[in-house]
Formats: structure tokens, C-alpha cells, sequence
């Protein structure tokens, strides 16, 4: 029965699925501000099929167990219950940076174009003078930098987001394709864009993005026309993205979710 | 007998000049000294350059009563409540220049400023467009043949802000356990000086009870006031929470004028006093639900 697909899932369970579904038991995974789907992910797998996955909330508490996922995913509720309270400085980057540990990365980015490089400080040609002053690169752009699997997450795929060139690199993906990467001496990269339309990869050769899988009920005209660029599909007969199962939604609706925090990464970003 | 740190807010404040590195604990909501930050408005200072990790509302603020020309850090959001506008529109018009550094720049330069270091390298950020727009970010060789690095140069911030649970009248300052970013990690370490806000001034003997939490010795700090609930509207672990609605009405009104100049009158301008400005916050039952992190929004 666990195993039933659920009848009635929502895109928002899908996306989460999908995350969860790239975390193994012997990973270790961290969040940064404003992150509900990599949240919601970590701990599903956490209560599915990687029971060892390591968390650290809010890049602070090692194996919080917060009661639900509160409002913020960078303040105290998150990091409830915690081991430990990894100090930022001292600990945290020494962790990221030593290579061995937290390998996959999470990225949320205003702008992502063709090879995966990642935007969230200006938009504009100029940027000192930006149209839109985004955020900025918080850890990104180490993120982008040292070796990380790169997963990025949009619940909002549109041509504003998914552009042929991002106005800036604050976050290195594939750069301008090919090799580049490696030139510059970079090791990981950009792997998987999941979105509220469908799944993408980057083809292991020019590395531009690639067309995995659409979710149940969009169409490969849908996703080209959400996209600011030509979109690589290779398949005629592209796959549906797998959907959740009955035992997967009920964890995320009852157990992790039950305030339905993740329904705010919708609708504008 | 240790020099007595301890002093009154302006007092602490009116050190600071205008057009000076002001470096502020901040983590988008978290854990800003922001009777320091209103203090500094207050007083009428301007062409600040503010340093922060991740800067929330005390940069709003800020970047809305002119208070600051430049900004150094990771980045500027109030995450769950949004961009910080005023900043925002700053930034465009151009009246605020950003100096904008991944995590570990900005680690490096303000451990480099701690350490009487140049600079320090990362291997961050490599392959973005940041090194360029940034002459305080530098591709060097590795002497030793390895691959090429960035130098990230020292940062000295003239002064620190911070906001600690207590300290005695010496400025030795206490955290209880809570999340501890880099501005408490490195930032008043590179700072010329350190002014210390705390929830409250205790004698050095409560101090001895619980030593492993003392994160700053009285001599690096040069003044130290008591303001309880001095981190309001941000949250300060395990004391209070943020407040969300205090958020909400200064997003209300952060992109207009004159709803900025009535908010600044009620809430920094005219409060002569914490007690005051807290009264004008909502008040002892606001503060009650604050304290038991009664957040739903």
C-alpha cells in the first residue's frame, strides 16, 4: 500500500519529490533563506528513503527537528531541537570548504540561463546603475565555485527567469558551455533544474540545458514557450516526471508541511 | 580595576563620524543592534559605509533616511518579507553604491582586517562577474603551483555594531546559544572599535557561572549600554522573535516619502527613550507575545 501513487498531488508535492529524490542517505545537505521546497525535501527524505541524510538548518542547526516548517527557513523555529549549533565562521564554511562534506547544493536564482550560471544581483546592463537590485550573491557565489552539485529549483518557470544570457554571473554554472568549466579549474556544477512545468538537465558534452522530463499535463510547447531561450530536447518521447506517492504526500500535507508554507514560493519570485 | 565601559547610547554613537565604516550584526532578521542603528539616524550621520553579512530592515532604514552612501556584504533581503524597497531604490537611482561579496569574501576580508593580513584567499566566486566589478577582489597565481585563487582585501571597519545578551559594566560580553554568524564571528574582530548594546548589565561574578558563553573580552570592546530589547523588530535567539507586524507597517511605507518622515518621527526621531520606543512598538504585551516566539506569519 506505502508504494500507492497518490490520485490527488499538487505541483508543489511533485517538485519536492522530485528534490528529495536526488538526496542520498549519505549526504549532507544544508538551507539558505527563503528555501521551503529544498526544505520540505531534505526532511522527506529524511522520514523515506535516506533516514541518515545529514540537515543542517539554516546552515546552523545540525539535525533540527523543528515542529513544522515555520514561516521563515532562517530563523530559530527552523532549527529547533538541534545536535548542535554550528558556528557560521569557524565551522560552517570550513565544512563546505573542506570538499569532503555537503556535496549537493540547493539554488534558488532570480535569473538562470542556457548553461545554468545563476543571477541574483542586478538586473540591468549596467551594474552599478540596475534596473532591479536583486538580493545579492549571499553564498551562491561561493556555492557556484568550489566543486558543489548544483540543483536549482524555480516554482515559477518563466522567459524573465530562464534567459538566454543572466544579466550577471553571480553564481557559476556552466559559464559559456563547453569546457569552460573545467578550464578555470572548476570541479561540479549545475546537474538538475527543477521547476513548476517540468525537469531539466545539461548535455554532457555542450552543456547546455536539456529537456528531462515534463510533469503530468504539460506539454514540450508549454515549457519551450516559459523559456527565454531554445530549449535542447533530445527525445521525441520525453518522459513524465514521476509523480508522488500516496505515503509522500501524506508526509508532506501532515507531518513536515501542515501550514502549507511551501504554497508561498508560488506566484512570483 | 578595568576601565567602566559602560555609557548612554548617544554618548556611544556620537563617536562615530560621518562618512565612516560602520560594520552591524545583522542576518536578514535577525539579531540587529538596532537601538545603535536609530541612534545613528537620530544623530543625523550620513555618507556611512555599512558592512553587513546579510542586511535586513537596520539597512532599510538607513538607506531611507540618507544615513548611508555605500553598502558592503553578501546581500540585503528581509526574506520572508521581501526586498528591503528603500534600499532597492536607492541602489537604482544610484544615491547607494553596493561592494557585493559572496560569503567567504567577505569572511576573508574582515579576517584578513582581524588578522593585520593584506588580504586572504578564496576559491569562491571564481567564473562570476563579481571578481571583476570589484577592485577589492583579485585573481592572484598560487605561490606554491596550485590553481589561481581571489584575494580578498583586508576590511577594517572603523566601528562595530553588535547586540549581545549581557555584559558586565567592563564590556565583556555574553551570548547565550543561538545561531552565531560571521558578524559575531569575525566582524568586531576586524573593527577599530566595538560598541555593545545588551539586554542587560549584570556584575562580573553572574559571568563566572557560565564562562564558555563570554565571546568578547572587555578589551575589545569600547562601550557598552543596556538596552533591553535593543535587537526589536529583529529576533534575538532565545529571547524574543521578530516582529512581524513592525515589518509589515515599515514595508507599508518604505518606498513613500512621506509615510518614511511620519514613520521616522514615531519611531526614532521622537522616543527619547527604549522604554518610549518600545511602548510605541506595541508595548509589555507585545513584548510577551515576542518572547514566546509567537510568529504565524
Amino acid at each position: 500500500m506505502k508504494d500507492n501513487l497518490s490520485v490527488d498531488w499538487t505541483v508543489d508535492e511533485l517538485m519536492i519529490t522530485t528534490l528529495a529524490a536526488t538526496l542520498e542517505n549519505d549526504d549532507q545537505a544544508c538551507n539558505g533563506m527563503a528555501s521551503f521546497i529544498p526544505v520540505i525535501a531534505f526532511q522527506l527524505a529524511r522520514l523515506t528513503h535516506a533516514p541518515d541524510l545529514v540537515w543542517l538548518a539554516s546552515a546552523i542547526g545540525l539535525d533540527a527537528r523543528p515542529e513544522r516548517v515555520p514561516a521563515s527557513t532562517l530563523e530559530a523555529p527552523l532549527w529547533r531541537d538541534s545536535v548542535m549549533y554550528v558556528e557560521q565562521f569557524s565551522t560552517f564554511w570550513d565544512i563546505v570548504l573542506n570538499g569532503s562534506w555537503l556535496q549537493k547544493f540547493c539554488v534558488g536564482a532570480a535569473q538562470v540561463d542556457r548553461y545554468g550560471n545563476g543571477n541574483n544581483s542586478v538586473i540591468g546592463d549596467d551594474y552599478h546603475r540596475p534596473k532591479v537590485r536583486l538580493p545579492g550573491t549571499a553564498g551562491l557565489g561561493d556555492m557556484g565555485s568550489i566543486g558543489k552539485r548544483l540543483f536549482f529549483w524555480n516554482p515559477n518557470h518563466n522567459p524573465r527567469s530562464f534567459v538566454e544570457k543572466v544579466d550577471f554571473v553571480s553564481c557559476a554554472g556552466w559559464l559559456g558551455g563547453g569546457d569552460e568549466r573545467e578550464r578555470l579549474g572548476l570541479s561540479g556544477g549545475p546537474e538538475l533544474v527543477i521547476t513548476n512545468l517540468c525537469v531539466m538537465d545539461f548535455h554532457p558534452k555542450t552543456k547546455h540545458m536539456r529537456l528531462k522530463s515534463v510533469h503530468p499535463g504539460v506539454t514540450v510547447g508549454e515549457v519551450q514557450e516559459a523559456t527565454g531561450f531554445e530549449l535542447l530536447v533530445e527525445d521525441s518521447s520525453l518522459p513524465e516526471t514521476a509523480i508522488p506517492t500516496a505515503e509522500q504526500v501524506r508526509l508532506i500535507r501532515e507531518v513536515i508541511d501542515p501550514d502549507g508554507m511551501r504554497l508561498r514560493e508560488f506566484g512570483g519570485r | 580595576m578595568p576601565e567602566d565601559k559602560l555609557t548612554s547610547l548617544a554618548d556611544a554613537v556620537a563617536n562615530i563620524e560621518d562618512g565612516a565604516t560602520v560594520a552591524i550584526q545583522n542576518m536578514a532578521t535577525q539579531s540587529a543592534p538596532m537601538a545603535s542603528v536609530r541612534e545613528l539616524i537620530r544623530q543625523g550621520r550620513t555618507g556611512l559605509e555599512i558592512v553587513a553579512l546579510v542586511g535586513g530592515i537596520p539597512i532599510d532604514l538607513m538607506a531611507a533616511a540618507g544615513s548611508m552612501e555605500r553598502f558592503t556584504g553578501a546581500a540585503v533581503s528581509m526574506e520572508q518579507f521581501g526586498l528591503c524597497q528603500a534600499y532597492r531604490g536607492a541602489v537604482e537611482s544610484g544615491r547607494i553604491t553596493v561592494n557585493e561579496l559572496s560569503e567567504t569574501a567577505l569572511n576573508a576580508r574582515l579576517g584578513a582586517g582581524a588578522r593585520n593580513l593584506p588580504f586572504l584567499p578564496t576559491k569562491g566566486l571564481i567564473g562570476t562577474d563579481l571578481i571583476e566589478i570589484n577592485p577589492d577582489l583579485i585573481m592572484i597565481s598560487d605561490p606554491f603551483g596550485g590553481s589561481d585563487v581571489v584575494a580578498c582585501r583586508s576590511l577594517i571597519p572603523d566601528v562595530a555594531l553588535i547586540h549581545c545578551h549581557r555584559a558586565d559594566r567592563f564590556g565583556n560580553l555574553q551570548m547565550e546559544p543561538t545561531a552565531l554568524w560571521p558578524d559575531i564571528g569575525i566582524m568586531p574582530k576586524a573593527a577599530r572599535k566595538v560598541i555593545a548594546t545588551v539586554e542587560e548589565i549584570v556584575d562580573t561574578e553572574v559571568l563566572r557561572n557560565s564562562p564558555e558563553r563570554t565571546y568578547f573580552p572587555g578589551f575589545m570592546v569600547d562601550a557598552v549600554v543596556e538596552v533591553p530589547y535593543g535587537a526589536h523588530p529583529t529576533s534575538f535567539n532565545p529571547f524574543y522573535g521578530y516582529d512581524t507586524a513592525f515589518h509589515r507597517d515599515w514595508i507599508a511605507v518604505a518606498r513613500d516619502p512621506e509615510g518614511v518622515e511620519s514613520w521616522m518621527q514615531r519611531y526614532v526621531y521622537e522616543p527619547d527613550t527604549q522604554e518610549e520606543y518600545l511602548e510605541r512598538a506595541g508595548g509589555t504585551e507585545r513584548l510577551e507575545e515576542l518572547k514566546r516566539w509567537e510568529i504565524t506569519e
